[in-house]
């Protein structure tokens, strides 16, 4: 067993199953988004993509990019929670939810994409 | 033109410095992320009061902002209210752990950029791209050596561009500091490594040619047969002072190999011919811009003492007794042992020194040679004294030490190689110099000197073709002298500052036409010049009018409008 291949799993998955936590639920309610696992999402996101740096092989190339799209994806919807509770006043409303919550979605088909590719890789490997 | 690379022969990749970047960083930024998410939850999860002492907690914003500037010690002090002791606990514990983070993550990046591995990696990396991207033609120079340098130089002053090759990293440095002209790319690595070898570009669509330098054989050897088989057609041009390697070389379609110690026979052997001849032949090879050198005193006849050890010795003897000279050989001043100063005073008295009229030293070690030509000089002053001046350090030493004539063969190496770079018609006109005779070659000197100054002028070869000569070309058909061609655009009257050195027409060649040859279309020219020489034949070459002004002396228009207007034409077919 391969250590690295462990935490390497660990935190692509972790990536994904956060954000899908967050992503389920009714889209424009936000009593069913907590804010604590979008936090949790983007940080595990972020270890993810440091794991991924240094890899000079395609499938490094396309994991890595899958990502930052995650990434992006996720801090803007963090940025747009954030300015939404602390400037727009108070609560979250319905649209504002569902902009937040979309966001989420399709980082979480980035990470999809991501888990693909670790399965993808770990077929192929045991293959040879 | 040579043949296109190969289509299998890749340049190698060279690792780009952000993966090793990338790689080396994993580890610092997600402590870096660990710390900082960490203390933003914990920091959002603790109890705190705001200004009316109700409950409330940070949210994860605030927390954010308060980690991200008291972590990064900027310390911006403005808070959303005052921290209770539970918070303020907290916050300690993650300053120092943020501090370390940091330290780890900005110490790391520092290492790494210090790492020698790494700067060399960049630097290669840096080197490769931009071999990649020359778009003139170049050549790859491998090894960076006393003669390398000097070629180097002479290629920089023509405007040629040039790859450096070199396994010595203060050899590679040494390629910044001496300043060239143009950009020169110095690749550090071992030319015996074919793929360091590509990555210098001898694959590149616009290499034109290697010179392999080395201070090895071996590795001028392995340039040569790499080259070869890589880029077959390549012009190679390679050093050595073995005969065997020489025939490998050969073998493996070396264009011209170049070995300074079998020139040194030759090299006698033009000065007994025609010091002249020696003197033009030394500088039409130098750099552009090189003053005449002094002509060597003629060499006597009578008996010679050929002094020194190796295989170039026999040579060299072989090379004068071609050249009816009475030759005497001495085996002495090889590697010191016992006895070895004994012997070699026996052997240098026996060769009866007090009977010859000259002595070369032949040793490829300095300290023999200089030894050598002093105890010739002791058993009679009036020695005619030869010595190889191995290396070009050592030339002031030579200097003070009076000999009549030396040869450094890091420098004939610059010749031999400048020459055959110059131009290919230079390789077929210069072996026939020493046959022409003393006086034509001193004319000739003469006449240069004349028309373009004391300085070493520029050789190029003109092709009487439609794409060197369009103008020129549709009057040969006339019967054209060569004097009428070289008039000077400005005033048809005065002779243009050109001469022209050779004449080659199929197999044939006349050296130094005079004005009176006919011009035919197909002739090659091999002329000297000063830029401005140049740049006025060229005029008559391309430029209708000015050819027109020249042939016949009529001034036309160049605008289409004032030919009408003044009814005057060009001749027809021009």
């Amino acid at each position: 067993m391969n250590l690295e291949k462990v935490v390497f799993g660990f935190f692509v998955l972790l990536a994904a199953t956060l954000n899908f936590g967050f992503f389920i639920g009714d889209i424009a309610d936000p009593a069913l988004h907590s804010p604590w696992e979008l936090f949790a999402a983007v940080v595990v996101n972020l270890v993810a993509t440091v794991l991924k740096f240094g890899d000079r092989t395609q499938i490094g190339a396309v994991h890595l990019a899958t990502s930052l799209v995650a990434n992006v994806q996720l801090i803007a919807a963090a940025v747009i929670w954030t300015y939404a509770t602390n400037v727009g006043g108070g609560a979250l409303s319905a649209e504002e939810t569902a902009v937040v919550v979309s966001l989420s979605g399709g980082a979480l088909f980035a990470n999809v994409v991501s888990v693909v590719l670790l399965v993808i890789e770990t077929v192929s490997f045991q293959r040879r | 033109m040579h043949q296109p690379p190969p289509d299998e022969v890749r340049v190698p990749r060279v690792s780009s410095g952000l993966t090793t970047v990338l790689r080396r960083m994993r580890v610092p930024l997600i402590v870096l992320i660990v710390i900082f998410a960490g203390s933003v939850l914990g920091l959002s999860l603790l109890p705190g009061q705001d200004a009316d002492g109700t409950s409330r907690r940070m949210t994860i914003f605030e927390a954010f902002y308060f980690m991200s500037y008291t972590a990064t010690t900027i310390g911006f002090g403005e808070i959303p209210y005052e921290l209770t002791t539970q918070q303020r606990m907290w916050v300690t514990v993650a300053i120092f752990l943020s501090v370390i983070g940091w330290a780890y993550a900005i110490g790391s990046m520092l290492a790494l950029m210090q790492d020698r591995a790494f700067r060399r990696a960049l630097a290669r990396r840096q080197v490769a791209r931009k071999v990649q991207s020359l778009v003139e033609p170049f050549l790859v120079v491998v090894g960076y050596g006393n003669s390398a340098k000097r070629l180097v130089r002479s290629l920089d002053e023509m405007g040629r561009r040039f790859v450096v090759l070199d396994d010595d990293e203060n050899r590679v440095a040494a390629v910044e500091l001496d300043a060239y002209r143009a950009d020169a790319p110095a690749l550090l690595g071992d030319a015996r490594d074919t793929g360091t070898l590509l990555l210098s570009g001898i694959t590149h669509a616009c290499c034109e040619g290697v010179v392999a330098l080395a201070g090895d054989d071996e590795t001028n050897l392995d340039v040569t047969m790499t080259t070869g088989l890589l880029r077959p057609g390549l012009p190679v041009i390679a050093r050595t002072s073995s005969r065997e390697v020489a025939e490998r070389m050969r073998a493996f379609g070396a264009w011209e190999v170049v070995n300074p110690l079998d020139r040194f026979g030759n090299y006698l052997r033009i000065i007994f011919r025609s010091p002249a001849a020696y003197q033009l032949m030394i500088w039409l090879t130098s750099t552009p811009g090189t003053p005449i050198p002094p002509r060597e005193d003629p060499m006597p006849r009578g008996r010679w003492v050929v002094c020194g050890h190796g295989p170039l010795l026999e040579e060299l003897a072989t090379d004068l007794r071609e050249e009816g000279i009475d030759v005497s050989v001495v085996e002495a001043g090889g590697p010191m042992g016992r006895d070895s100063a004994r012997r070699d005073a026996e052997a240098i008295a026996a060769a009866r020194l007090d009977e010859a009229v000259a002595f070369v030293a032949a040793s490829q070690d300095d300290m023999a040679n200089l030894w050598l030509l002093e105890v010739a000089r002791r058993a009679r002053p009036e020695l005619f004294l030869v010595t190889l001046q191995n290396h070009s350090a050592n030339a002031a030493l030579y200097r003070a030490s009076h000999v009549d004539f030396g040869m450094m063969p890091s420098e004939v190496i610059v010749h031999e190689v400048l020459a055959r770079l110059a131009n290919p018609a230079l390789m077929q006109f210069l072996p026939r110099v020493p046959h022409l005779g003393d006086e034509w070659a001193d004319g000739m000197i003469e006449k240069i000197r004349e028309r373009c100054g004391s300085q070493t002028p520029d050789l190029w070869s003109l092709r009487l073709v439609e794409e060197e000569a369009p103008a020129l070309l549709p009057r040969l058909a006339d019967g054209l002298p060569l004097g009428a061609v070289l008039r000077d655009p400005e005033d048809r009257d005065r002779q243009l500052d050109v001469v022209v050195l050779a004449l080659m027409r199929g197999d044939d060649s006349i050296a130094a036409p005079d004005d009176e040859v006919v011009l035919e279309p197909g002739d090659e020219l091999l002329l000297a010049a000063q830029a401005a020489g140049r740049r006025s034949l060229d005029a008559t070459l391309t430029h209708p009018p000015t050819t027109e002004y020249v042939l016949d002396g009529r001034f036309v228009p160049s605008g289409w409008l004032w030919r009408r207007l003044t009814g005057r034409r060009l001749e027809e077919g021009v």
